[in-house]
């Protein structure tokens, strides 16, 4: 049976710290997801093989479902058999594995090495070392680096298309004579991903001693630049480098059919798919908040921006929050009082227990508090690779996007949805009107690959209700003092029944009711000086909104939002918003 | 069938078969073979590092076309040389000479230029704990294996050492102060409960102590404990929390006795964790502990998350559906035993099996 005619599908994620399975099916002639699983991936030690984590998760799905996955030699049953046992197609994703250590070589480190390091960082790649031309460095010095760096990787580029030629097979040149040092069996894959026309002699100089892989330019003129094909193929370098560590990539793999990707590249695919759905006017967020890395997919107009954070994240990767900055930017989130050096302990044993979770109400805030943080830097470094939208404010508050989707088992497992709804309102800081979606069974990556499988299935589900909907947020931008008014807002049903209307002063976090799936009408009447989207400081409007589990969410603290400088007051007022978002009961 | 959950492990055995492979950073010679026994200080192999290379451009040094290096050239890539021998020439208008700056090999002529690789200095492989080998390459990797008493850690600052092992202080909990580090324990390693100001820890520089081992200190230390020259093991992780009772035992019953201590951390992709290893006399043959135990009744589990963190029991029953925690996550869970503490429900994500 071709993929395309799959009834049941399912497909897999494995992370860091878990394995994920998700079951679709066709239920009243659409695709929806049936069930899910999860277990601790087994990527790491002692197993070092996805493939016990995997089926762990599959056993899951089958007792949940009653369904037979796995045969009796623990393989999959594939397509569906006539006792109703199996699946028709298998689609999987990955961010488990070592990130491999990458040197970029390139000509000029603001054309070609700028945009090696933005594929750099669209990926699962550690960058140890940069080398280019203008690099202070004797070649003699850049090889006794490049051979103490040990990369997994070496990412060539340089030369626009018709460009320069004798600079970049140079510095081949010299990548050549440093792979020819190595001991053998540790020589790094290249891609060469520059001057179309030097492929042949880019593989002529250094093909006999590695795997050399050409890929279109990133760079074929100074004017453009193309990451998407190089940063696909790369994708695919990174499995294989990872699958030499980590066993279990090539069942995985077999079981797919083709129909595997990374985790971000899966991810980035459904949000520039949304992009094309919801229009230019406004970007799609999604970000994913994992153990080991944090991404940021955004999309403007179908073009997507795609920002792969290794050190950032809820496990392992919070060292990337270690700094004294960063720690003091994190507790101002804190609605408690803990003292910093309590605070550090907390985050250095998390990283050593990554997968533990919050039992007690204060863990749970130091770990929002952490995930705001990733969350924060992670966009504060994708933001500068995001075009500039027509109507944009400026670069202090963030451009008008609709909607956000948050993913990962920090936010997903929230025990209230007010609390990951805060999260994000806070770790983002939407402007104007926009709707909070939570990923709660991390279906982004998974319907990013099940969609090149079966695209009606991705689309089905996306339309299913399997992602949360928290709810709209308007988020006026402005600044005023605390009990300003802000706006009148004004909310109709379409049920009927009584209308709701009220006032928003500066400060305040109001939620107005609307349950999961009612749909009403929202007037907005800002003051002068606040501006919701209607087209400028104080213009009103109306939209049609849908209810959340949250409901309606004005959030009339400001932006660019500023907490108090007093940490008493500050965690007086991030203990009210938990309060009137509904976070606590 | 696949297992139904699958906890981190950790070993605090006071007696197993110990396998751990050494390697050399780059390879060069081993000089054990297999069968052979080593004690700690035992150098097992040898291997240059710290090569570092020099281009000497042979064309402008002798001032001569490019396309009649390759006819100057004394000696060929791959040719050991010794300070001062000539490398190219005589050749050009003068009559000059190019000479090895120092001694080394020529890797490889490119461009009228030679890349030449100096020679680096020797570094040797210790075999860090007295064992036999197990195997070898001959090259780079020797396999050592010992019965011993194995304690894995949760966290070290990278170094090795090992000596013989001698208390601090009256307790796994006790403060380390630093009016405990007498002359007695110098060149020792040093078993200890909680640390929480660098003065200790500079203390015992001062007395050359080849090690310590404690239950936790605060991370307010890493930095100092980083640049520290003695391997620093925490079995319990950062804070104020008393070492595990089986580890602080298991250490009290091999007092005296020649300790490693490995405080290297690899990524989670990677079997290295900090551990001390405490070779005994040789026994019946013992098995090596296992990596994959099942969650299931009676197995012996150290709580790692808040609350009753660093508490041990056993496991009474892996729960069948999930339970709201305080905090209100819901959570797969097991009902635990904890010594001193009763019968507590714990995620199974904040369980590590003790073995």
């Amino acid at each position: 049976m071709s993929a395309f005619e799959a009834a049941t599908l399912i497909a897999v994620d494995v992370g860091s710290v878990n394995s994920r399975a998700n079951l679709f099916d066709v239920v009243d002639g659409g695709y929806r997801l049936v069930a899910t699983g999860r277990a601790p991936s087994t990527a790491g030690a002692p197993l070092f093989d996805l493939g016990e984590g995997i089926r762990m998760a599959l056993d899951q799905v089958q007792q949940v479902t009653g369904r037979r996955l796995l045969d009796e030699n623990e393989s999959l049953v594939m397509p569906v058999t006539t006792d109703g046992a199996g699946v028709d197609a298998f689609a999987s994703t990955a961010s488990a594995g070592p990130n491999p250590r990458t040197v970029l070589v390139g000509l000029m480190p603001d054309v070609s090495l700028e945009s090696a390091r933005r594929l750099a960082a669209s990926s699962y790649l550690d960058v140890v070392d940069e080398i280019s031309l203008m690099d202070p460095r004797r070649e003699e010095q850049q090889i006794d680096d490049l051979l103490r760096a040990r990369p997994d990787i070496i990412l060539l580029v340089g030369g626009t298309d018709g460009g320069a030629t004798d600079s970049v097979l140079r510095m081949t040149d010299v990548v050549a004579l440093a792979i020819g040092l190595m001991p053998e069996g540790t020589e790094p894959r290249v891609v060469f991903a520059g001057n179309r026309r030097l492929g042949a002699a880019v593989n002529e100089r250094l093909g006999g001693k590695v795997p050399v892989i050409l890929t279109p330019n990133i760079r074929p003129s100074l004017e453009l630049e193309d990451l998407g094909p190089t940063r696909g193929r790369l994708g695919e370098v990174v499995i294989e480098v990872r699958s030499a560590r980590v066993a279990g990539f090539d069942e995985l793999r077999q079981w797919s059919g083709g129909y595997f990707s990374p985790s971000a590249d899966a991810m980035g695919r459904v949000i520039r798919y949304m992009s094309r759905i919801y229009g230019p006017e406004k970007g799609v967020l999604g970000i994913d908040l994992g153990a080991s890395h944090t991404t940021v997919a955004a999309a403007f107009g179908g073009q997507l921006r795609l920002a792969v954070n290794t050190d950032l994240g809820m496990g392992s990767s919070l060292r990337g929050v270690l700094n004294p900055e960063a720690i003091s930017q994190a507790m101002r989130w804190l609605p408690i009082d803990i003292p910093e050096p309590a605070f550090r302990d907390y985050l250095h044993n998390k990283i050593l227990h990554p997968g533990t979770i919050p039992v007690e109400a204060e863990e749970l805030h130091l770990e929002y508090a952490l995930a705001r943080q990733c969350i924060r830097v992670a966009l504060d470094r994708a933001r500068r690779s995001w075009p500039r939208l027509k109507g944009s404010v400026g670069p202090t508050v963030m451009p008008a996007l609709e909607p956000i989707v948050a993913s990962g088992a920090t936010l997903g497992r929230a025990p209230r949805p007010g609390f990951s709804a805060l999260a994000v309102l806070d770790a983002v800081q939407p402007t104007g009107i926009t709707t909070l979606v939570l990923d709660p069974h991390n279906l982004l990556a998974s319907l990013g690959v099940v969609g090149a499988a079966v695209p009606l299935a991705a689309v089905q589900v996306l339309e299913s209700g399997s992602f949360a909907n928290l709810g709209t947020a308007v988020s006026p931008v402005g600044r005023g003092r605390t009990n300003r008014p802000v706006l009148r807002y004004l909310l109709e049903r379409d049920a009927g029944g009584e209308k709701i209307e009220g006032q928003a002063r500066f400060g305040q976090l109001i939620v107005v009711p609307l349950e999961a799936g009612e749909q009403a009408k929202l007037s907005l009447r800002p003051e002068r000086s606040f501006d919701v989207g209607f087209g400028g400081p104080g213009r009103a409007g109306a939209l049609r909104v849908t209810g959340g589990a949250v409901g309606v969410i004005i959030d009339a603290r400001g932006r660019p939002l500023e907490l108090p400088r007093d940490p008493g007051r500050r965690r007086e007022f991030n203990q009210k918003w938990l309060w009137d978002i509904g976070a606590l009961s | 069938m696949a297992l139904s959950y699958l906890s981190p492990i950790v070993h605090v055995t006071p007696l197993t078969t110990i396998r751990r492979e050494r390697n050399l950073s780059v390879p060069g010679v081993v000089a054990v073979r297999v069968n052979q026994k080593v004690q700690a200080s035992d150098v097992m192999g040898e291997a240059e590092v710290g090569r570092r290379h020099v281009f000497l451009d042979v064309g402008r040094a002798l001032g001569i076309p490019e396309r009649q290096v390759a006819a100057s050239l004394a000696r060929k890539v791959g040719d050991p040389v010794e300070a001062g021998d000539v490398l190219a020439g005589p050749a050009g208008f003068a009559r000059r000479t190019v000479r090895a700056p120092a001694g080394g090999t020529i890797v490889a002529v490119s461009g009228g230029r030679i890349l030449f690789e100096t020679e680096g200095q020797t570094a040797g492989l210790r075999a860090g704990f007295a064992g036999t080998v197990v195997s070898t390459d001959g090259i780079q990797h020797v396999t050592l294996e010992t019965p011993g008493a194995l304690i894995q850690a949760t966290w070290g600052n990278n170094r090795q050492d090992y000596g013989l092992t001698r208390f601090v202080g009256r307790g796994p909990g006790d403060r380390m102060q630093t009016d405990q580090l007498d002359i007695n324990l110098r060149g020792a390693v040093l078993v200890a409960g909680v640390c929480e100001n660098p003065a200790p820890l500079h203390q015992a520089v001062e007395l050359s102590v080849r090690g310590l081992i404690l239950g936790s200190m605060t991370s307010e230390l890493i930095p100092v404990a980083m640049r520290l020259p003695y391997p620093i093991l925490l079995t319990e992780g950062f804070g104020r929390l008393p070492m595990n009772s089986p580890a602080y035992a298991l250490l009290q019953s091999n007092a005296g006795r020649e300790a490693t201590l490995d405080g290297r951390m690899g990524s989670i992709y990677e079997s290295q964790r900090p551990e001390v290893i405490i070779p005994l006399p040789a026994s019946p043959q013992v098995g090596m502990p296992e990596d994959v135990v099942p969650l299931k009744p009676a197995v012996r589990v150290r709580v790692v998350r808040a609350p009753h963190r660093g508490a041990i029991g056993q496991i009474r029953q892996v729960l069948p559906k999930a339970v709201s925690m305080p905090s209100g996550i819901l959570a797969r869970s097991a009902t635990v035993d904890l010594e001193g503490i009763g019968a507590a429900t714990v995620p199974l994500a904040n369980l590590e099996i003790l073995q």
